[in-house]
């Protein structure tokens, strides 16, 4: 069963009752909203999301509501709750759909140490994966959108998720944040790409999500093997370079990008170690995404012979 | 003066002649060049004086004795201190 099954209603009753359940690769989360315009959203944008099993358990109960007592008639806002917590000052209630996606975000990069988490954007094809560390500002979700509406399939923008047991990524392929100029870049390359509402002024500039393929949602549950590190730079106006990166630099790179490393200890330098024994290292600077396209299309093309 | 081998256990990884090595003890991370990394391999078997330590790795590295530079081997042994990797004893067989 997937969110579309549920109709408006039945979704916005869930929010507001008992929760809703979601399944994001390998986490599910409750969430609970009195919001009415939280639940069109969720409607609309979560409508190819799996539900998990009536019986599963949820890794996360996340809030996303106006605030209680007075406060509710003053100004009208929005709070993002985890288990009855409120880590993060009120958010304009405008700016609640973004509110409680960076909330689950930061739900997996604060507690979800049995997994080792990179801060970067994966995509697959053929089994092989692709890996891009990056800071913000780099063009990483820019980047990854453009591929996963050019045949790539996603497996994360925001996490490198790596599996301790066997180095696989574990897929996660949740709605991709754009921001800023990003929005009308990927407008214009890929016009049929479904991508919300532009929400204004929020904490980091304008944000627009964008839904993934639903062929990436729908094979969440398929890790892949990470094949090459790419580290992106989006730099205007620069020519393409797609350059080999040494692989101690490459290292230093994944384990200074990642958010658990040091909570993880030996397993993360384990981890990290063979990741990037394992990988080609690039550095990648773009200022045109059919250059950047282009070349990590070659680049995988000549890996199937 | 006497160099000692502080750490019981390290991993290690080279790639293009530099050195992740990861000391489980202090659950970090260090990155070394060649150098640094030698002067630790010749001190695995055991304490060793400044200047047998010195003249080993010198041999490690294949230069010529007195070839590798005071200054360059002093902070090596003193960043190796600092992350508690090594420690400076006395030596006994100099004691009055």
């Amino acid at each position: 069963m997937i969110v579309g099954d549920l109709s408006r209603r039945e979704l916005a009753d869930r929010l507001a009752g008992e929760g809703l359940a979601l399944q994001f690769g390998p986490f599910n989360l409750r969430i609970r909203s009195n919001l009415g315009s939280f639940a069109s959203l969720a409607h609309q944008l979560y409508e190819p999301y799996p539900l998990p099993e009536p019986a599963a358990i949820s890794d996360f109960h996340v809030d996303i509501s106006a605030p209680r007592g007075l406060r509710r008639w003053l100004r009208r806002q929005a709070c993002f709750g985890i288990d009855g917590q409120l880590p993060f000052a009120p958010y304009t209630i405008e700016h609640a759909f973004p509110a409680l996606e960076w909330g689950i975000n930061w739900c997996v990069a604060t507690r979800a140490h049995h997994l080792l988490l990179l801060h970067s954007a994966a995509v697959e094809r053929n089994g092989r994966a692709i890996v891009f560390p990056a800071s913000p500002g780099d063009g990483k979700s820019t980047l990854c959108t453009a591929l996963i509406h050019s045949g790539w399939r996603l497996l994360s923008d925001e996490f490198g998720i790596v599996r301790p047991e066997d180095g696989m990524l574990l897929p996660i392929p949740r709605l991709i944040p754009l921001k800023n100029q990003s929005i009308e870049v990927i407008r214009k390359f890929r016009p049929e790409a479904i991508i919300g509402p532009s929400f204004l002024e929020t904490r980091k500039g304008t944000v627009a999500h964008v839904r993934p393929p639903v062929e990436s949602i729908r094979r969440a549950q398929e890790p892949a093997r990470p094949r090459w590190l790419v580290f992106p730079r989006w730099v205007a106006g620069a020519p393409f370079t797609l350059e080999a990166m040494p692989k101690s630099q490459a290292f230093l790179s994944v384990a200074t990008n990642a958010f658990n490393y040091e909570v993880l200890d030996e397993i993360a330098f384990r981890l990290v170690t063979e990741m990037v024994r394992s990988c080609d290292a690039y550095s990648l600077v773009y200022s045109d995404l059919d250059d950047a396209v282009n070349a990590l299309d070659k680049l995988s093309q000549a890996s199937d012979g | 003066m006497l160099v000692s081998p502080l750490a019981d256990r390290l991993i290690w990884q080279e790639w293009d002649d530099i050195y992740i090595v990861y000391q489980p003890a202090a659950a970090a991370t260090h990155v070394f060049n060649e150098t640094t990394v030698l002067i630790l391999k010749c001190l695995q078997q055991g304490p060793l004086s400044m200047e047998v330590l010195r003249h080993q790795t010198e041999a490690a590295l294949g230069v010529s004795q007195d070839e590798l530079a005071a200054n360059d081997f002093e902070f090596a042994t003193t960043r190796l201190e600092e992350l508690g990797l090594v420690e400076f004893v006395d030596d006994p067989s100099t004691a009055q």
